[in-house]
């Protein structure tokens, strides 16, 4: 990964790869934002959005969480 | 024997998919006697759920609907139940609410009384589903990853658990569910997404105020 780029579009950069292999069946709701499919997750995450830092926050959490050990931790 | 209330607003994907999701808690609720007030779609608004709490005195309240900090809506987005306004009708009762947020501060101020609990969310409830199965939401196996492991907290208190094992035995049918979606791998390209997004939900859901109190 490029030094240059900062952390935050590191991560921006992860979750716009993993969207794209999302099916497009998909519908995801996220509360009161409403539900979008994935060309519409694609573009609020690009646009950095309180939707797309939802998702960010979503990735992050699931990283974090298998850092951590979630996966023992789900087995116990 | 609990008295319930359950408001299912039906206005879009999300809350259309709670409602159908939540007659699978009626059906059972009525098998076991238990007397249950439906506030579905239109009835799903403020003056009718003010109304019932009061008349009705519910031990459970089930709220289905969005939100925020400060309050759950129903039909249309009507706010129903808002901080500063009307939490008082939650007092003295256990609230389950599959509302974005809602917890933060609506569910902690209800709960600043003893006898009240409030099981709920601190931040999105996320829902994903499969566009082919929105004119029949209970076909719909992705949403049934989310649904299932949320109507444990109401079947659980139905059954006469406390809240607080309540909600551990649904943080536990969201592990189970994760642990399902993550064995299978790249048999569903949709597993690791729906697992990521059932962590957040089981991590975001918060017990609050009396947890050993029961319906």
């Amino acid at each position: 990964m490029n030094k240059d780029v900062s952390a935050d579009e590191e991560i921006r950069r992860l979750v716009l790869a993993r969207l794209k292999t999302m099916s497009s069946d998909t519908i995801k709701c996220i509360g009161e934002e409403g539900s979008f499919d994935r060309d519409e997750l694609i573009a609020h995450v690009k646009e950095g959005d309180s939707i797309g830092k939802t998702i960010e926050q979503v990735e992050m959490e699931w990283l974090r969480a298998f850092k951590e050990g979630i996966i023992t931790e789900l087995y116990n | 024997m609990a008295k319930i209330l359950i408001t299912r607003p039906e206005h879009d994907p999300l809350t259309r998919h709670l409602s159908y999701w939540n007659s699978k808690i009626i059906d059972y609720a009525k098998q076991k006697g238990v007397n249950i007030i439906d506030l579905h779609k239109e009835k799903a608004n403020r003056k009718e759920f003010e109304g019932r709490v009061r008349k009705v005195d519910p031990s459970l309240i089930l709220l289905n609907g969005h939100g925020d900090d400060s309050c759950v809506a129903g039909h249309d987005n009507e706010k129903i139940v808002e901080t500063g306004q009307n939490e008082e009708l939650l007092k003295g009762r256990i609230t389950y609410a599959v509302a974005c947020s809602s917890a933060k501060g609506l569910g902690l101020s209800c709960c600043a009384n003893q006898d009240t609990a409030f099981i709920g969310y601190d931040e999105a409830f996320i829902l994903n589903l499969d566009r082919h199965c929105l004119n029949n939401p209970l076909k719909d196996k992705r949403a049934e990853r989310f649904l299932d492991p949320s109507n444990r907290i109401a079947f659980s208190l139905l059954k006469g658990h406390t809240c607080q094992e309540s909600s551990e035995n649904s943080k536990n049918a969201f592990k189970r569910k994760i642990i399902e979606l993550l064995l299978m791998g790249n048999n569903d390209p949709d597993a690791l997404d729906d697992a990521k997004d059932l962590l957040w939900n089981m991590n975001h859901q918060v017990c609050l105020g009396n947890k050993e109190k029961t319906a």
